[in-house]
């Protein structure tokens, strides 16, 4: 019985958890993951390590870009490859012949020490000899080592000349033992050649990429830097101040011309609510083509001999045409949908209260002013909250009329970082930008349109 | 004075007819209920007479005055809805003043009103609070309120208490009444309750699809229907009709039904001798009818079906000739299910309906 229950009452939980696990999955993750880009540097620092083994301490860290100064360098079996492309390798070859006592020696030896003298058709070394050190310090015989590693025992040695049979070839990652070249004190550590770039000399370098993340105000100072932020900021925060206002008085007019139920105020619900159906790089190319040098206005204007010869509308020099070209397609194509949520809100108050402040003697303005408005409140809320958080996001009509670069926007920059420049770190910290003014305004409006519990319509 | 006039008034909507070729004269401070069953056109013709929905023919006059296509504010007039149609972001001062202020009435005078129109409805508390938060009860004196405070010379009433719980109607309705005692305005007041259309009204009309049937007195419209379905209506149990045949016999006539003939009184009797065929319906309410338990001069007999105790008095179903009628009966008349009884129906209680047109033919 108690299990029963409890099924009982799991149910509802088990109804939305479709939702939850859609709005984890598809919702919060990738927006988290989109929007963490833009204060976290994935590559930030280099770890360096007491062993040139993945798995040996870590003495220190270096930021990425940092300058290095190289004191050692080894090889190691190579790593996982995660992409690295730039990584420095090199060969191990197993050699077998006879050592410097006349035993046999079977072991490994670094390229380096080793001439190749003939291969097989596939190009693979089959023999060899080893090679001569110059100087007359240098130790005349090369080290065999039991494991493709320096620092594998010696097996054997061999004499400078030596005949060897090459059986078997490893390739092996270089690594370094580096430590920052500001700063002497620090330890120095090894990494792996792939997140290192060598200078030519052989003994300094830099951090080329790191493999630990951290957060960082980069991104976003290079945004705040860029020379477009500030036009783009501008425009968008003009934009919305022309349009919000025109769309709201537009849309409340349009939705009590459908809300007085005259004639044909369904066919009005239609006209109205038809650009909603049209997608915003449409509308722009629309409004483009009546703007545009050989454009309907143009051919209008000329028409009526206002003006002689076609007008340049949208041109660098004339921004403040194609902010006006601008906010006009968006005045047309979004204001019904400011219009259907206030539609929504007037058919919300019931007939008798309306009738009611009609018997009582309001007018037509005063049951407008009275009654609608306030009533209203709730509604103009959700609609100027959207309409601001999509102002934000204006684009397509910005560059249909624009192309992008005369007449800048948030969305705008965004695109442009991410695909022109490459750069998601700072296209990111624009759509974080964006989120970050759109919450703002909302509880902007929340706050100061505050919609008291009382307006609700019982 | 504010005499309501409704002149031959008709509305449809669409193909259905909801009130038609309605002619009523509501005589100046007369408290008239329009009382019928849901969908009978009893709000429409308030609608009507409010200037909420726009006769289609027929002419209204107020105080003498042709209001017929006058908007409903100017009709000089106040109303209280069914759903109160309380301003919800308002708060009750401003509701109650609302309509003083549409219609620029100074601030001290709508004060004035405002406050006594809240004291008379015990509703001073409340003045500065939301409707939001208030109960059903509260919503309505708020309605009321505001109607009163208009201190219009009709007064319109759709349903008032219809949205409210049983107890709390029950108290409303006698506070109402003392209530527009006071007040000297034309009332007209619609509700399906034919309780609150009978204990309030100075006169009922009864509608049905879209007719008035009948508009007197509330003792009248009980006592003496003028019709079949007003009898039936009016009255809890409905009164009950039995189906009787005419027997011309020397001279006299009688109605003939389950083996015993009733002779009308004399002032029927010319009416039930000029009707066309030989049938003819006797109502009468269960509460007019003597019930014996011995057989007498002029007395039916009677079988008990159902027994239902109402604590003032026991409501018998009992079979006479084949049909169920109701009687009520003094509950100390011990009775039990299967029990013979015999009934006697005095003559000035039964009224004689001629079931071709369902009227009564002889109405006082």
């Amino acid at each position: 019985m108690r299990v029963r229950a409890w099924r009982r009452h799991m149910v509802p939980y088990l109804l939305i958890a479709p939702a939850i696990v859609y709005l984890a999955l598809f919702f919060a993750y990738p927006m988290y993951e989109g929007l963490v880009l833009a204060v976290y540097d994935e590559d930030a620092v280099l770890p360096v390590r007491a062993e040139p083994t993945l798995d040996s301490a870590e003495v220190a860290e270096i930021p990425q870009g940092g300058a290095l100064l190289i004191l050692d360098r080894q090889s190691q079996a190579m790593i996982d490859d995660d992409g690295a492309t730039d990584l420095l390798t090199e060969q191990w070859f197993r050699v077998s012949g006879t050592g410097d006592t006349g035993a046999a020696v079977d072991g490994w030896v670094s390229e380096a020490r080793i001439r190749v003298r003939s291969e097989d058709a596939a190009g693979n070394p089959l023999a060899g000899t080893v090679r001569p050190r110059l100087g007359q310090s240098a130790d005349p015989l090369t080290d065999v080592h039991a494991e493709p590693n320096d620092r594998s025992g010696v097996v054997g040695r061999l004499e400078q000349r030596a005949p060897v049979e090459i059986t078997e070839v490893a390739v092996l990652e270089v690594w370094f033992l580096v430590r920052p070249a500001d700063d002497p004190g620090e330890a120095a550590g090894w990494a792996p050649s792939r997140y290192l770039q060598v200078f030519d000399d052989g003994e300094r370098g830099r951090v080329h990429r790191g493999t630990a993340g951290e957060f960082t105000t980069a991104f976003i100072e290079r945004m705040v830097d860029d020379r477009f932020f500030g036009p783009a900021l501008r425009t968008t925060l003009l934009i919305m101040a022309l349009l919000i206002p025109l769309q709201l008085v537009l849309a409340l007019v349009m939705a009590l011309v459908i809300h007085a139920r005259i004639r044909l105020s369904s066919g009005f619900l239609y006209v109205f609510a038809l650009p909603i159906g049209m997608s915003d790089l449409a509308v722009g190319i629309l409004f483009f083509s009546i703007f545009t040098g050989n454009g309907l206005l143009n051919s209008v204007l000329d028409g009526l001999g206002i003006i002689d010869g076609p007008f340049a509308f949208l041109t660098a020099e004339t921004t403040n045409w194609i902010i006006f070209a601008i906010v006009l397609a968006e005045l047309w194509r979004a204001t019904s949908i400011v219009m259907v949520i206030l539609v929504a809100g007037l058919q919300a108050i019931p007939d008798e209260t309306l009738e009611a402040a009609e018997l009582f003697g309001a007018g037509y303005w005063q049951r407008v002013r009275h009654i609608m408005l306030p009533l209203l409140r709730p509604s103009i809320q959700v609609a100027l909250i959207l309409r601001t958080i999509l102002a934000f996001q204006v684009f397509a009509v910005v560059i249909a009329l624009s192309g992008g670069d005369v007449v800048t926007v948030l969305a705008n920059e965004s695109f442009r970082q991410y695909y022109d420049l490459r750069n998601d770190n700072v296209a990111s910290a624009y759509a974080l930008f964006i989120l970050l003014l759109s919450i703002a305004s909302a509880v902007f409006y929340l706050r100061s349109v505050r919609a008291e519990s009382e307006v609700r319509p019982t | 004075m504010a005499e309501i006039r409704l002149e031959h008034v008709t509305k449809s909507f669409g193909d259905k007819v909801a009130v038609h070729d309605a002619s009523l004269t509501i005589a100046d401070r007369e408290f008239l209920v329009l009382l019928g069953p849901s969908g009978c056109g009893k709000t429409t013709l308030l609608r009507a007479i409010a200037g909420l929905g726009m006769a289609d023919s027929g002419r209204i006059a107020i105080g003498g005055r042709d209001v017929t296509y006058l908007p409903p504010g100017r009709r000089q007039i106040s109303m209280v809805f069914q759903s109160y149609a309380i301003f919800p972001h308002m708060t009750v001062r401003d509701n109650i003043g609302f309509g003083l202020l549409m219609n620029k009435v100074d601030k001290a005078e709508i004060s004035r009103r405002v406050n006594s129109a809240a004291e008379l409805l015990h509703i001073e508390d409340l003045l500065d609070r939301r409707p939001s938060a208030m109960s059903g009860g509260q919503r309505q004196r708020v309605a009321v309120a505001r109607a009163l405070a208009m201190e219009a010379k009709v007064l319109l009433m759709d349903e008032p208490l219809s949205n409210l719980d049983a107890l709390l109607r029950l108290e409303m309705r006698a506070e109402l009444k003392r209530l527009l005692a006071d007040v000297e305005a034309t009332t007209v007041y619609v509700t399906h309750d034919q309780i609150e259309a009978l204990s309030m009204g100075d006169r009922v009309a009864v509608m049905r699809d879209g007719e008035i049937q009948q508009c007197d007195a509330p003792n009248t419209v009980y006592e003496s229907p003028s019709n079949r379905f007003v009898g039936s209506f009016i009255g809890n149990p409905p009164m009950n009709f039995l189906d009787g045949t005419i027997r011309r016999s020397n001279g006299g006539v009688v109605a003939a039904v389950a083996h015993h003939e009733f002779s009308p009184a004399a002032e029927v009797r010319p009416l039930i001798e000029g009707l066309r065929g030989d049938r003819v319906t006797l109502g009468i309410r269960a509460e007019n009818m003597e019930t014996l338990t011995d057989p007498g001069p002029d007395t039916v007999p009677a079988r008990v079906e159902v027994v239902e105790p109402l604590g003032a008095q026991n409501l018998l179903t009992v079979q006479v000739g084949g049909r169920l009628m109701k009687v009520s009966t003094h509950p100390t008349l011990p009775v039990a299910v299967g029990d013979g009884l015999h009934i006697r129906f005095p003559a000035d209680q039964i009224r004689w309906i001629d079931p071709a047109t369902d009227k009564v033919l002889y109405t006082r």
